[in-house]
């Protein structure tokens, strides 16, 4: 794994050292090369992980969220460039080197062995993100957004420091290879019970759950577009990883405790997709998107079944890449218009007719077109909590639908239809920006051909 | 101050730490709590002004009556053992009268009360030495009665200690004050641990010293006393907000800072002893803390704080002001993590 973390590190003294008119070229590229490295995550052993040392391993459940990882530092680079045109060299280099850390956190969180050292970066990622945040985010609701993402997700995760260790101490180790065997189960008593929500509402908070989920729409309004990216695609799947590693300790409490959340996550979808007919900003309805496909995830992971096991994975994969894609479009009418209002900049299609086609694309991939992996996993989620109770298909169907509708709002409202006037001189999309776009959706169609890679340990 | 006479009160400041840190005899333990306040006391005044004196005087009171009751403490263990050994002590009586003396001279709550005036009154350096040195010797002498320390009245001590810490530092404007409120809060969770594992005590404290020093250090360097000052270091030493930050956010307990370490360690050690709700409270009332932490941090490294035009446009000299040790300080305050299992060496 230090192949993966040290060439990541290594970044870091790229940027610093780097001449100012090479910083975003050398970093974007020394990157795009670490993340094809990270193909060789793809060569599984069939009934167990890889393990690379007593510290790191990688297994089919954390090889596509670190693929995803990985293929988004490039991504995130080539989003900032156009913001950050005007900031002097040391500020810009500060920014990259911000990303490259988050990233090197990132991946240290995926694959560890240890569940103190996944707590330690799970709470090491929220140190960059917040600076990323704060410093850099446009408005002045940025500090609330900052301290609303730092302070819920560390309210939900000190508790699960202690849990942690009281694991340890019951079980002798923390290693998760080994409770996977060693386990034991728990029965329903209240400090069981207080076990069990200690363990989980870290990954609740951080999903985030329908109750809880205030921070998001915050921290993703007000964050630069690479906070965004990286919000949205990888850390709110941090959460999900949690929660499918931990849960596999948590037997067969999680069958009593689960309704609450379960309730949560089914009505939540609802009401978040629905919340999202009514917004006015864009990042805002992409934010609250991310909400309602994150509550199916939690959804799948609560009911505990195999399907639903490879639906959650499949989902969280394919939200990355879309959620991600879907800020960038949102951000390069950001760029041009400097609002987030969704009718400022109508009909779109019009004037930039090729960046339209990713919007629709995009669009197709968010409300889950056959046969995109969103539909793969969106479908492997409903059917199995369908068979964990019949009549959840009708919100599963409500939300179906009511994604679809606010999917194609936003698209009808920002591409199709007469256009402002006062956009005639917006300016053409760059080269860039199609890249960009191209090299988010060019995975998520690719892995429709073969998504076996992203159905994660149990297929 | 007169060099030499400087010299002597430094001198006598020390030497009262030590006498109380490796004396085993109650008496030469008490003759160096009594040093070390009379010598600090003029260093307080160093520039008087009116603050200074309330500040010494306050001072004066607190730390005269703790030695007072330290020294009945005392007596009365001899009265019941007939020894002036420093072990653990021998009544219970003498075991409540001694930890309250000590926690007079600590600042823990509810005697938490003079540390921020005291702090606020004194100049930056000599409120460095207030809130690092000046904790060295009550908490050798807690350390080493600890298996006697009866346990009730140091929980409540030290929980209402990280609550006032923590609530107490909300409302301020004043480095020194938010200093204080951080010591008291500190001292909190130095002392939760040290019925069950003193080991713990001590790490917290070299952690803790490590990261009081840092702070002031950076304080002292731009001379800022107060928020607003803080703020306009992007103009003066750009270098500091963004050590500020960092320092800042390891005072907090952010992982992966070294602050984490000695928080992490103790939660560690309660839940060995199936003490799992307390950690639980002590950690999320922690957050208090790095509220105002962060709210710093906002001020200095994360925003451009209001400020007048002209405050913007500084000339920017070389520095004069020498921060001795700052490096190493930084450094040991926010990387020490993964040499966690270092702390062995502190059995």
């Amino acid at each position: 794994m230090l192949k993966f973390i040290i060439p990541t590190i290594m970044l870091m003294p790229l940027t610093w050292l780097s001449k100012n008119n090479l910083i975003w070229i050398n970093s974007t590229a020394h990157s795009l090369l670490i993340s094809f490295s990270s193909l060789l995550l793809l060569n599984q052993l069939n009934d167990n992980s890889l393990n690379y040392s007593l510290i790191f391993f990688s297994d089919p459940l954390s090889t596509p969220l670190l693929m995803l990882t990985m293929w988004l530092l490039p991504l995130m680079l080539m989003a900032s460039q156009s913001h950050l045109i005007k900031e002097p060299p040391v500020r810009k280099k500060l920014y990259i080197t911000m990303l490259i850390m988050l990233q090197a956190l990132l991946i240290m969180t995926f694959t560890a062995t240890e569940l103190i050292l996944f707590y330690i970066m799970f709470e090491a990622t929220l140190i960059p993100t917040l600076i990323i945040i704060t410093r850099w985010g446009n408005q002045t609701e940025r500090l609330n957004a900052g301290l609303y993402f730092l302070f819920y997700t560390l309210i939900g995760s000190l508790p699960l420091l202690v849990a942690l260790v009281y694991l340890q101490n019951t079980t002798g180790s923390l290693n998760f290879l080994l409770l996977q065997h060693w386990a034991k189960p728990l029965s329903a008593s209240w400090s069981n019970i207080f076990m069990w929500l200690a363990c989980m509402m870290a990954f609740l908070v951080k999903m985030p759950l329908y109750g809880l989920h205030l921070w998001l729409p915050k921290a993703h309004v007000e964050a630069p577009i690479a906070g965004s990216m990286v919000l949205a695609a990888v850390l709110l799947k941090l959460g999900g990883y949690g929660m499918l590693r931990i849960t596999s300790m948590l037997n067969p409490l999680t069958e009593h405790m689960a309704y609450p959340f379960l309730m949560l996550s089914l009505w939540g979808m609802i009401m978040t997709s629905s919340i999202c007919l009514r917004q006015t900003d864009l990042k805002s309805l992409i934010a609250y998107s991310s909400v309602s496909h994150m509550a199916l995830v939690i959804a799948a992971i609560l009911i505990q079944t195999p399907w639903s096991y490879m639906g959650a994975t499949a989902l969280m994969i394919a939200h990355g890449l879309t959620s991600s894609m879907l800020f960038c479009l949102a951000n390069s009418n950001y760029e041009r218009i400097h609002s987030r209002t969704m009718i400022l900049a109508r009909g779109l299609q019009v004037l930039l007719p090729l960046m339209a086609t990713w919007w629709l694309l995009a669009s197709l991939t968010n409300l889950a077109l056959p046969p995109t992996i969103n539909l793969v996993g969106e479908l492997l989620v409903v059917m199995s909590v369908f068979s964990w109770s019949n009549p959840t298909i009708l919100l599963m169907g409500a939300n179906i639908v009511i994604t679809a509708l606010y999917t194609l709002y936003m698209l009808i409202m920002t591409q199709r239809g007469k256009h402002t006037h006062h956009i005639n001189n917006i300016i053409p999309s760059f080269t860039r920006e199609h890249a960009l776009m191209a090299l988010h959706i060019i995975p998520l169609l690719l892995l429709s051909l073969n998504p076996k890679i992203i159905l994660g340990p149990l297929y | 101050m007169n060099p030499s006479i400087f010299i002597i009160l430094l001198t006598t400041l020390i030497l009262g730490t030590m006498m109380v840190i490796t004396s085993s005899h109650w008496l030469l333990a008490w003759i160096g709590f009594e040093m070390n306040m009379m010598a600090f006391i003029p260093i307080m005044m160093k520039n008087p002004s009116p603050r200074a004196t309330e500040a010494s005087t306050k001072y004066l009171l607190t730390q005269a009556t703790a030695s007072a009751l330290l020294m009945m403490a005392v007596i009365i263990n001899l009265m019941y053992s007939g020894q002036w050994t420093i072990t653990k002590l021998f009544n219970p009586t003498a075991s409540t009268l001694m930890t309250v003396a000590l926690a007079i001279k600590l600042g823990l709550a509810p005697f938490h009360f003079w540390v921020p005036e005291v702090t606020q009154g004194i100049p930056l350096t000599t409120g460095l030495i207030l809130l690092t040195w000046q904790k060295l010797a009550p908490l050798s002498i807690l350390y080493q009665i600890s298996p006697s320390i009866n346990l009730y009245l140091m929980l409540t001590m030290s929980l209402l200690s990280i609550l006032v810490g923590g609530w107490g530092g909300l409302n301020q404007t004043q480095l020194r004050k938010i200093m204080a409120y951080s010591s008291i809060a500190h001292m909190g969770w130095m002392t939760t641990i040290l019925p069950y594992n003193p080991t713990l005590t001590l790490l917290n404290l070299l952690i803790y010293i490590t990261m009081t020093f840092t702070m002031f250090m950076l304080f002292i360097q731009n001379s800022t006393t107060t928020t607003l000052s803080l703020s306009q270091t992007w103009n003066k030493t750009p270098i500091i907000t963004t050590l500020t930050m960092l320092t800042l956010l390891s005072m907090g307990g952010l992982p992966p800072l070294s602050g984490f370490m000695p928080k992490w360690m103790i939660i560690q050690e309660l839940t060995k002893n199936d003490i799992l709700i307390m950690p639980t409270f002590m950690a999320i009332t922690a957050l208090l803390n790095l509220y105002f932490y962060m709210r710093l941090t906002y001020s200095t490294a994360l925003t451009l704080f209001p400020s007048t035009n002209n405050m913007k446009m500084k000339w920017q000299f070389s520095p004069t002001k020498r921060a001795p040790l700052l490096p190493t300080a930084i450094v040991i305050s926010t990387m020490l993590l993964p040499l966690t299992p270092m702390l062995s060496i502190l059995l």
